[in-house]
This record gives structure tokens, C-alpha cells and sequence, in this order.
């Protein structure tokens, strides 16, 4: 009597139905995929109770031929690949040929299809994975697969079913997952009876405004960038745009929705700079490569990949996010494309600049004029002169004085440019007053411009000493006391790795450190960064030698230098309650035009938002 | 329970004691000081539980005390009172009257019997070490800042207090530079060492005089103690195991030149101006008899000075943080300092022409 069996076909499926059918969410994954797999055009879901009763993939594929019907619910039997070259470079979205057989052995599933040279269609229907014979059936094109009662001959698994709400979130999260990936195909989700969402096939960014809402095509910038075979396309919220979940992080290789770690990082770490560290941004990313240098037959439910060349993904991935988010204001990523104005250049005599197209304030009267400077003087006698002067509106539209003009119209705006070419050049405008010593009010075409003058200033410094540093080399401290300290293996590993090639040891010495090996299992740090000398060394080392291990490169050092600078930034900018002349307001918005990333401080607050007239005219109702 | 004492007498010793008492505790009792009165003889205890100093005053306060209270609050009281005051201090329950003239204070107390006091180890062999005051003050003075502050590796916190021989060393460092001192003891000793904890050192520095007087110091495992004059300084040691100082001071560095010391400081202060604020660089490029110090920021501000000096050694070009340098030059205390170097990527040994034992080794820094 033998003790080792083999097992049975339909208790195989029922095993692998286990690792591919986690919950009904997971099977309408794979039945959508299989659609798109047939070059659909046309996909409709149906769900009954949550995907749990029902589950209905109708699609205008290719269809599956009479003769292979019954080999479609079979295990290991796929279309889609024939040899291990196929799969090395595998381009549709499945290929293992178990997810039919796997969801079969757990429903009563029922196909029907027609392929397109047949005359009709043909249905076959299996019970648990018991399978029945094809009988004829109408339909015009495509395949219908139609998934009844999920785990009803596995109740251990049915028992792990959540309530039909939570079950059909997960299943409207894969649909979303699927729609988001292929704006040329329709996709329509039926639940219970209801049609909930209707996507017709159009461009990449109208389907990303149905998918995840208005609010996030609004705040989100558009960014296609390629590399040496890398592409990298897709929309991501600007960083004022941050969620406190994960939420709305969407990442697709090769059209395969995943959740990759290496990616994850290298997102992560180009939103770095201008995100709390609390907040986690949003976005919708595809990365596009040559199928053979990425390998997705980690796992059955294919959400995990392996590159074959991780470092140069990661760091691709970072510089094309990073480049687009470091964008300064008032350039078109940054949604600031001013429309066209139809201003007519009206010359107001009060001191208006030619180059903005609204008038400030209304004309004032002589009268005014002539009674306004003993009485402002008055009431704002505890102010210095320059302060009553140039940054107090009521002052500054009512009194002819000699000056006003040239003190409020800009200098750009007085050098002959058109309004348009001004806006243009100037997105942010030009500095009205100053707001209790906080803010900055500027106008341009658009409207009111409120800056916190603080955060952009913060940015501002922030960027510069950031940039006067990026180009020097990193300088070295060599320790008087080398530290050593116990590694794990790992790490003993990697430090190994990098000393023996000499690329590796230069990106050790790049990073301004020196590390050897004392023992196999001690390592000592002989040389920090200048910067960073009165760091950690042991912690610091650690930090670097994992990021080396699992991402080929480190910014750690980076990160921490600019942590340091964002100090000393933030010491060296301006304070609340400063008064700044009008002079000195436009420099800090011409300054921010000017600077990366300006758009957030450096802890990831707005620096300055826009308060459209067409706001301001809702707020007072005007024009209705 | 009540004493008089004069306000001046009080003054001094009071502010040497409470300067350990830390502005912020989590035990109540740590923020007063203990103050004891009998035959006429007054004690005032501080304490922080890592050290501890008492100071014993001599005088007629024609009664008995003893309480602990408020070390911030009585010294204030006392610097603020006219001079010459005649202070009268009366406990009643828990509560102390300081009183003088027309002005009355009353203060909390705690039981005196509740103080912290740090005893003398019981059991242990001492040590006992004499040196008088003037020498350890300079000792203490020449290493003290070199010493690290609050870093991880907790033993280089402090200074190492070496007896070996006839000789007593004291060693600073922070890992990046260190800094080394000897001097001759009377009598000799089996080798001994302890790490002083940087508070202690600075209190020390605070309360020895320049005097000859002698200092008496007591080593036991885990602890120390100095006395002086009218002070008893009892202090825990840090355990721990310093870096071996003999393997960092190099020996025979070929290329060296000597300098006048504020010439050199006022020089590298001039240079370190423009030097990158967070790592402060300098560059120090020596070639046949003169010395070019050289700082460029971020902002690719240059700044230049040049030294003539005698010099016939190796054409080198070395980076320093000039902190380091600076800090040398403005510790030792004497006219001409020597610098001397092996080649660019090895330390430089920094000595003075008037005290040969001081020595003081820097890394370089690669720019």
C-alpha cells in the first residue's frame, strides 16, 4: 500500500483555486483580463450580491472555438503561450492557464461563446469542476462567462466571505483597477441590477476623471517620459493633493496592474521632498518596457514583478517623477495656463499697471486725494513711512503722490510688454500688499493671489542651498575612531558587493563614506560625509547599506543633508510680522516662478493659491 | 530650628552648588539643595545624582538646621538682597522662613532625611592621587574641548583620567580629533584609568582656582572624588572602555612647521568666514616656506590668506574643518604652536613649543 497519491484533477484546481481566487474580486480580475486578452472592445460586468451570487464577464473577444471549449476549463491550458520563450516574453495578461479550471472547481460556471468564423455559438457549463457536454446556444460575438454561487463546495473558504459591501468594494477596486489600464476598451459594472458605472472608450485622461474622480484629474499633472526603453506615463496629483491612505496609488507595468515595493520606493522618494511625511500622494502610472526584462511569474495573482535591471528602474522612475513634480509655478504641468484674456488695455490713471487686466480699485476722487495724507498719517502714524507708503492698499490707490507710479507699477509691466506676454512671463503676478505681516496678496490675469510668504521664501532659500551643494563633490570626513559595529549578513554582503567592483566602491565614495570589513561579521565605518559628522555613523551606515541592497543606490545621505538645509532654510527665511515693501514682494514672486517646487514648503504645505475672479464674482453673486 | 547668616559669606558658595542642579527634574527633591547647620559650621549639598558636590563653610550661625529647599529659588533671594544682609532662616513644619530687614520669604522644604546624598564607596581600595589645583585646572582646560557632546558611543562623553606610573594623562576626543595632556605626579602608581563624565569635568573647571592648594583624589571602582579647599566634589565614572589614544597620535610626521599661534587663529578666523557653513572647510596648501589657507561656500565666495613661515617639506594640499582648528589654537596657551603632517590623507599632529607632553590630533577632510 503506497502512502504518496496523486492527487485528482479537480482537487488540484480546487488547491490552486486557493492562491488565484482569494475572494470573488479576484476571479472577476481574471475573467476581465481574459476579455481584454481576446482583444475586446466592449466589456460588461455583472455582479449579483456582492460577486458572491453572481458574476457575469460579456465581452465582443475573439471567442473560443467549438473544439476548445471544454480545454478552456481545463487546468494548464492556455492560448496564450506555447514555449518557455512565450513566456519569458509574455505580452497578454495571463499565460499560467489555471485561472478558468481554478475558478470552475469552486462555482457552477457556464461559457458561452462564438468564435468569430463559427456560425453560431456553443455554451458549456461545469458544476464545481465537474464539467458538462457543449451544447449550441445564441449569441452574436464574444464570450459570456458567467460565474454562479463562488465556494459553494468549499465552505471553509466561504466562511472568509465578507459581507456582500465589503465584497463588492474589492470587486468595483479590480474593475477600477482594469478600466483605468485600457481607456480604449468600454467597460460597463452592473451590481444587483443597477448599472454603477458606464465608461465609454476615449483618451487616457477622461478615463482617469471617471475612474478616480474630478478632484484628482484637477489637482493631478500629466507626465510621459521615456528613457532608454523605459516609459513612464500617466497622471499624479501634485503633492497639495495627499491622502492619508494609500488609496489612490495605481501603478501598472506593461498594462498589469502591480503593487511593487521597488516602485513604491522610488515614487515615494520623488514625492519626498515636497510631501509629509504622514501623507502619501495619489496617483496613476504606467511603466512601459520590453516584456523580457520584467518577469511576472512571481506569483499566481501576478501583482508582484521582478526586474531584471531594478536599479536602472528605480532610478528612472524617481527622475521622471521627480523632474515633473520639481516643475516651478506657471508652467502648463502646473495647471496654471492663463486663458485668454480679453483685456482691453484701459489705461487707469490712479497707477494701475498696463499689464493687469482688472482694475485694482475703483478712480478715486480729488476729494479724497486731498484730505488723505494728514489723515492717514494719522492712523498709521505708529508705522514706519515705507510701510504706509507701499504696502497699505487704501493708501496706495487713493493719493496722487508723485512716486506711486513708479513705486507700484512694476518695472517689467512699464517696459513696454503686452498684458498677454505679461501673464505669460508672470503667472503669479505682481504684489498688491501685504496681509497682516503673513501673506502676500498679488494679482494676475486669473485673479488674487494669496502667498504665504514664509513657506515660499522657506522653498525658495531651500532650493538654492540644495542646488549650490548638488553640483560639489561630497566632502569626507575620515574618522580619528573608525566605528565598527556588528552587521547581519546582509549587510557584511553588500559592503563585500561594492568593494569588489570599482563602480561599486566610486558609489560608496560618492556618497561620501568609507566602509570595511572587519570580521565576517563586523563591519567599521572609517569615513562620513563632512555634513553629517556629528550623525549616527553606525545608523547611518545601516541605512545606506540597506538602501544599497534592496534599491542599488541610496539617497539616504541625501535625504539627510537636505534635512539639514531644510533648517537652516527655514531659520534664513523671512518671519511673519516682517513688512516688505512692494519692491520686495515681487522679487520673492518672481523668485518663486523661478524656483522648483515652489508650489509646496518644504514640509509639503501650499505655498500660495488663486482665487479666480470667476470665484470672487460667484462669492458675490455678480453677473447671475 | 533657626540660624543668621550673612548674606556674602552664603553667596559664593551657594551659587558653586547649585550651578549642578538640573532647571528641570521628574523628582522634586533633585531641584533643592540639602543645607545642614551645626557647631557652627554650615553644609550646602547639590546633588543630580550623577555627581555631587558639598561645600562646608565655617562660620557662627548660632543654631542647628536642617532641611533641604529650593537651590534656584535661595539663590536668587540671596543675589538679590542688599549686601552685607543678615540673613535669619527659621523651619517651621514644612515650611522655611528666609528673612532679612523688612523682607520676608517663605519657601517650601522637603525632609532632609529624603536627600539623595552620593556616599563614599564602602569597601573598595582607594587611589588617592595629589596634584594642586592650578595644574589639574590646566589639564582639564587643555583636553576639555575635545570631548563629545551627547553622542551615541556614551564612553566619549567625558575625558579619560589616566594614572600610569608617575604620570597622570587626560585625554579628550569626539571620534574626530583628540586631544592629549600629561603631567608628573610625586609619587607612583599602578596603572589606573576612568572616564570622567563631561559635566563633572566642566564643574571641576569652574571650581578650581589657580591656586597651589592641593587637590586630593580618591579613586574607587565607579566612582571618584575630589577634594579642595572647602569642596567635596564626589562624582559616578562613566563604564565603559575608552579608545586606545597611544594607536591614534602619530609619531615621526616629517613635514612640520612652526607658527605663531594668534597669527595662524586670527588668520584661520578670517578664513573660516567664507568657509561652507555646515562642514567648514579649509584648505590648507603648503608649499616651500608659506602656507595658503583657503575657503570657498557654497556660494563660490573665495577667501585666501597667506602665512610665511619656514618651511623646506613636502608641497601638500590638506583639508580641515577649521572648527577643529580654531578650537586648538584658541585652547592652548602659549606662543608657538608647531603643525606637522604625513601626507594629505593622514592626521595632522598639532604641539606647542612650551609644554611638550600636549598633544592634539585632527583628521583631514576630503574637500
Amino acid at each position: 500500500m503506497s502512502l504518496i497519491k496523486l492527487l485528482p484533477d479537480q482537487l488540484i484546481s480546487q488547491i490552486a483555486a486557493g492562491e488565484v481566487v482569494e475572494r470573488p474580486a479576484s476571479a472577476l480580475k481574471e475573467l476581465m483580463e481574459n476579455s481584454l486578452d481576446a482583444g475586446s472592445a466592449d466589456i460588461a460586468v455583472t455582479l449579483g450580491q456582492g460577486g458572491v451570487k453572481l458574476l457575469r464577464v460579456t465581452d465582443d473577444g475573439n471567442g473560443i472555438p467549438h473544439g476548445d471549449l471544454t480545454l478552456a476549463l481545463t487546468r494548464h491550458a492556455t492560448s496564450k503561450i506555447a514555449s518557455l520563450d512565450d513566456l519569458e516574453s509574455v505580452a497578454s495578461l495571463g499565460f499560467r492557464g489555471e485561472a478558468l479550471a481554478s475558478i470552475a472547481s469552486i462555482s457552477r460556471t457556464s461559457i458561452t461563446s462564438r468564435h468569430a468564423e463559427a456560425s453560431h455559438a456553443w455554451r458549456i457549463a461545469a458544476d464545481g469542476g465537474l464539467l458538462g457536454d457543449a451544447s449550441p446556444a445564441a449569441l452574436d460575438r464574444g464570450t459570456i462567462v458567467e460565474v454562479q454561487d463562488i465556494y459553494f463546495n468549499t465552505p471553509a473558504r466561504r466562511k472568509f466571505l465578507k459581507t456582500e459591501q465589503t465584497e463588492f468594494g474589492h470587486c468595483e477596486e479590480a474593475f477600477r483597477r482594469i478600466a483605468l489600464s485600457r481607456p480604449d476598451v468600454g467597460f460597463m459594472l452592473q451590481h444587483n441590477g443597477r448599472a454603477l458605472m458606464r465608461l465609454a472608450p476615449g483618451a487616457a485622461k477622461r478615463r482617469f476623471t471617471e475612474v478616480l474622480g474630478p478632484d484628482f484629474s484637477a489637482e493631478a499633472f500629466e507626465l510621459d517620459e521615456s528613457a532608454g526603453g523605459l516609459r513612464l506615463w500617466g497622471m499624479a496629483a501634485k503633492p497639495t493633493f495627499s491622502r492619508s491612505a494609500r488609496d489612490t496609488q495605481y501603478v501598472y507595468v506593461n498594462g498589469r496592474f502591480v503593487r511593487d515595493k521597488l516602485i513604491s520606493h522610488a515614487i515615494r522618494q520623488a514625492y519626498q521632498d515636497v510631501l509629509h511625511h504622514d501623507r502619501h500622494p495619489a496617483f496613476a502610472l504606467f511603466l512601459e518596457l520590453d516584456p523580457t526584462l520584467v518577469d511576472v511569474n512571481v506569483h499566481p495573482s501576478k501583482t508582484e514583478v521582478r526586474f531584471r535591471e531594478g536599479q536602472a528602474v528605480h532610478r528612472f522612475i524617481f527622475h521622471a517623477l521627480h523632474k515633473a513634480l520639481a516643475t516651478p509655478v506657471g508652467l502648463p504641468a502646473n495647471g496654471l495656463v492663463p486663458p485668454p484674456v480679453a483685456a482691453p488695455a484701459i489705461s487707469y490713471s490712479s497707477g494701475i499697471p498696463a499689464g493687469q487686466p482688472y482694475p485694482r480699485q475703483q478712480g478715486s476722487f480729488d476729494l479724497r486725494a486731498n484730505e488723505a495724507p494728514g489723515f492717514y498719517q494719522t492712523l498709521f502714524g505708529g508705522l514706519p513711512r515705507e510701510a504706509v507708503d507701499t504696502s497699505s492698499p487704501l493708501v496706495s490707490s487713493g493719493i496722487n503722490q508723485p512716486d506711486m507710479q513708479a513705486t507700484l507699477a512694476p518695472p517689467q509691466a512699464s517696459s513696454g510688454l503686452s498684458p498677454e506676454q505679461a501673464t505669460q512671463e508672470y503667472p503669479l503676478g505682481f504684489a498688491l500688499a501685504q496681509l497682516h505681516g503673513v501673506y502676500v496678496l498679488a494679482q494676475n490675469a486669473l485673479g488674487l493671489i494669496v502667498v504665504d510668504m514664509h513657506a515660499a521664501h522657506e522653498r525658495i532659500m531651500y532650493e538654492r542651498l540644495k542646488n549650490a551643494l548638488d553640483g560639489d563633490s561630497v566632502p569626507m570626513q575620515p574618522l580619528l575612531l573608525p566605528v565598527s559595529f556588528n552587521a547581519d549578513r546582509f549587510e557584511v554582503a553588500t559592503v563585500q558587493e561594492q568593494l569588489s567592483t570599482p563602480e561599486g566602491q566610486q558609489t560608496l565614495h560618492q556618497l561620501g563614506f568609507e566602509i570595511v570589513q572587519l570580521s565576517p561579521s563586523t563591519l567599521a565605518v572609517r569615513a562620513i560625509p563632512a555634513m553629517l559628522q556629528d550623525a549616527d555613523a553606525v545608523a547611518l551606515a545601516r541605512d545606506v547599506l540597506r538602501d544599497l541592497r534592496e534599491y542599488g543606490g541610496s539617497r539616504v545621505l541625501t535625504e539627510r543633508r537636505n534635512e539639514l538645509l531644510a533648517t537652516m532654510a527655514c531659520h534664513a527665511a523671512v518671519r511673519a510680522n516682517r513688512i516688505l515693501s512692494i519692491q520686495e514682494m515681487n522679487a520673492l514672486l518672481r523668485d518663486m516662478e523661478a524656483t522648483e517646487r515652489s508650489g509646496q514648503c518644504n514640509h509639503g504645505r501650499p505655498t500660495w493659491f488663486q482665487a479666480t475672479m470667476a470665484d470672487l464674482d460667484k462669492m458675490f453673486m455678480r453677473g447671475k | 530650628m533657626n540660624i543668621k547668616i550673612n548674606r556674602d559669606t552664603l553667596l559664593k558658595p551657594l551659587s558653586s552648588v547649585t550651578s549642578i542642579v538640573e532647571r528641570r527634574h521628574t523628582l522634586p527633591i533633585l531641584s533643592n539643595l540639602l543645607l545642614e547647620a551645626k557647631d557652627e559650621k554650615i553644609v550646602l549639598t547639590a546633588t543630580d545624582l550623577e555627581m555631587q558636590i558639598s561645600l562646608a563653610l565655617q562660620t557662627p550661625v548660632g543654631g542647628e538646621l536642617s532641611t533641604t529647599i529650593s537651590a534656584k529659588k535661595l539663590l536668587d533671594i540671596c543675589r538679590s538682597l542688599p549686601e552685607n544682609a543678615e540673613i535669619t532662616m527659621a523651619t517651621a513644619e514644612s515650611r522655611i522662613q528666609v528673612k532679612t530687614g523688612k523682607s520676608r520669604f517663605n519657601l517650601q522644604t522637603l525632609p532632609a532625611a529624603d536627600y539623595p546624598v552620593m556616599t563614599k564607596a564602602t569597601g573598595t581600595t582607594y587611589t588617592v592621587v595629589s596634584i594642586d589645583q592650578k595644574s589639574l585646572k590646566r589639564l582639564f582646560k587643555q583636553v576639555e574641548f575635545a570631548m563629545a557632546q551627547q553622542d551615541i558611543r556614551y564612553y566619549l562623553n567625558g575625558l579619560l583620567f589616566e594614572v600610569n606610573g608617575n604620570r597622570l594623562n587626560v585625554v579628550g576626543t569626539d571620534g574626530h580629533r583628540l586631544s592629549f595632556t600629561s603631567t608628573e605626579l610625586a609619587q607612583t602608581y599602578e596603572k589606573q584609568e576612568l572616564i570622567l563624565p563631561r559635566k563633572t569635568v566642566i564643574e571641576l573647571i569652574k571650581l578650581l582656582d589657580d591656586s597651589e592648594e592641593e587637590v586630593t583624589i580618591e579613586i574607587a571602582s565607579g566612582q571618584v572624588n575630589f577634594s579642595f579647599g572647602d569642596i567635596k566634589l564626589i562624582s559616578k565614572v562613566i563604564d565603559g572602555k575608552f579608545p586606545d589614544y597611544t594607536r591614534v597620535i602619530p609619531v615621526g610626521h616629517k613635514n612640520s612647521f612652526n607658527v605663531d599661534r594668534m597669527t595662524i587663529l586670527l588668520a584661520m578666523q578670517r578664513a573660516s568666514i567664507l568657509s561652507n557653513e555646515k562642514y567648514r572647510g579649509i584648505r590648507m596648501v603648503l608649499g616651500s616656506d608659506s602656507l595658503r589657507l583657503i575657503s570657498t561656500n557654497s556660494e563660490q565666495e573665495e577667501a585666501e590668506e597667506e602665512l610665511e613661515i619656514a618651511y623646506g617639506g613636502d608641497s601638500l594640499d590638506i583639508g580641515f574643518n577649521v572648527t577643529y582648528m580654531i578650537d586648538v589654537l584658541n585652547n592652548v596657551n602659549c606662543d608657538t604652536v608647531t603643525f606637522s603632517f604625513a601626507d594629505a590623507n593622514s592626521s595632522c599632529l598639532v604641539t606647542v613649543a612650551d609644554d611638550e607632553t600636549y598633544k592634539y590630533v585632527v583628521m583631514p577632510m576630503r574637500i
